[in-house]
């Protein structure tokens, strides 16, 4: 039997509006979503990464190679990134060889004193021309460093800035209970067995266990991912596969030293 | 090794990503339903609005045009209960079955059709819209709505009626 009211039907199609509404409607998005809209909280978030570096046994080559695949320009003789809104840096690695970071925290010696009780390791704090700063390392052994907290990281990356972290841990129960005494960070389930994410902290940061050493994989955000892995290829180092995830393409590389990292295109 | 990153994106970004696209679809769903341009203007900002609400979550959803075109259906449907509401204070609507229909067979005019929708009450209009623009089946509608099926069952009974009546007076109207 038919029902007239069929006849009503309306598919779906869609309709430009008036780009003025077009126009303030996205720019009220980018403030919700970008600006300080969302952190309500006046509380600061403790340990959120204010420093980054890369360390290398060769810092010249690594600095040719960041700059070729993501662009970074180098203050000469300081190995500091220029231009970015993060601060990122390379570093002469004999000792470590690795992505390194530097946590911000409002009391240098309480946090100190936490990271030792929750089975850490931290040197008495020290003041450098940026401010006092103290080298640790985690349960795990992962060398880290704390500095005075400044201003908050930006809630999103720009191409050649860290867009997120990922620690890969031994055991994540230890680590998440390590970093939630340090920090006080709470973890929330992530989309992988064993897979976490950091509540609030920019840059957005996660944790995956079942490792068999302790290390930080940055994923560097790219406005052409093909690009940027053949930039890899052409440089010496690893080019991983793109692959297709929900928030966009990735691949996982490594430099021409063997450090890895994570390429993202949003 | 893994080739996949194990922390989750921010779903902000696939929200801005996603804006150009879905933004005349959201926009063209609301004003076919609520044929007001303003009233579409708003309604779309509340969809947009409530994503971000949304990416904000623990668990946030996958963002995609047919979720946001949901969600515009859900603020359309808040929209008329506010109007609902307003037009008759908080009344709860008669869960008394509605009189058996007679048969009514014939070809309606899409144009008169609309303009009869837009003359019925909120709720009236609202169990049409999504019944028979959206073409939901009725269990979809009574969720849309939060009813049960029994009483949205009786509801689109009376707004059909409603309709009708509207409809055939307006067509003699114009005679």
């Amino acid at each position: 039997m038919t029902d007239p009211l069929d006849a009503l039907r309306e598919p779906l199609v869609p309709v430009d509006p008036d780009p003025r509404f077009a126009a303030r409607l996205r720019a009220l998005l980018e403030q919700a979503l970008l600006g300080g809209a969302m952190s309500t909280t006046t509380d600061s978030v403790q340990g959120e990464v204010g420093y980054a570096s890369v360390w290398t046994p060769e810092v010249e080559r690594a600095e040719a190679f960041y700059g070729a695949v993501l662009g970074w320009r180098v203050q000469s003789g300081h190995h500091q990134v220029l231009g970015l809104r993060q601060h990122l840096g390379l570093a002469d690695g004999q000792s470590y060889h690795g992505t390194f970071l530097s946590h911000g925290v409002t009391d240098l010696a309480d946090t100190v004193r936490r990271i030792r009780e929750a089975g850490g390791t931290a040197e008495e704090p020290t003041r450098q021309s940026y401010g006092l700063s103290a080298l640790c390392a985690d349960s795990e052994g992962l060398p880290f460093a704390l500095h005075e907290i400044g201003p908050r990281p930006a809630a999103d990356s720009q191409p050649g800035e860290i867009a997120y972290l990922t620690y890969e841990v031994v055991d994540s129960v230890r680590a998440r209970a390590f970093y939630s005494a340090v920090f006080g960070w709470t973890f929330s389930p992530g989309r992988h067995e064993d897979g976490w994410g950091v509540d609030q902290v920019r840059p957005m940061t996660g944790m995956h266990g079942g490792h068999d050493q302790p290390r930080v994989v940055p994923m560097y955000h790219v406005a052409d991912i093909a690009e940027a892995v053949a930039a890899v290829d052409r440089a010496g180092g690893t080019a991983g596969e793109v692959s297709r995830q929900p928030y966009g393409l990735s691949a996982l590389c490594a430099d021409d030293q063997g450090t890895p990292f994570y390429l993202g295109q949003f | 090794m893994e080739q996949r990153p194990r922390v989750r994106p921010d779903p902000g970004f696939a929200l801005l990503d996603l804006y150009e696209q879905a933004l005349p679809q959201v926009y063209g769903y609301l004003l076919a339903r609520c044929r007001e341009q303003a009233l579409a203007e708003d309604l779309t900002a509340e969809v947009f609005l409530a994503a971000v609400d949304a990416c904000r979550r623990e668990r946030p959803p996958e963002l995609t045009t047919g979720w946001l075109v949901t969600v515009a259906r859900n603020k359309l449907v808040d929209h008329w209960r506010r109007l609902e509401r307003e037009a008759r204070g908080l009344r709860v609507i008669s869960a008394e079955p509605a009189e058996p229909e007679d048969p009514w067979d014939r070809r309606l005019d899409a144009m008169l059709a609309r303009e009869v929708l837009d003359e019925l009450g909120a709720h009236h209009r609202a169990a049409l819209t999504l019944r028979y623009l959206d073409g939901l089946p009725v269990p979809e509608v009574a969720h849309n709505l939060g009813r049960t099926v029994h009483a949205t069952e009786a509801l689109l009974v009376r707004a059909r009626t409603a309709f009708r009546a509207a409809y055939q007076n307006r067509e003699e109207g114009t005679r």
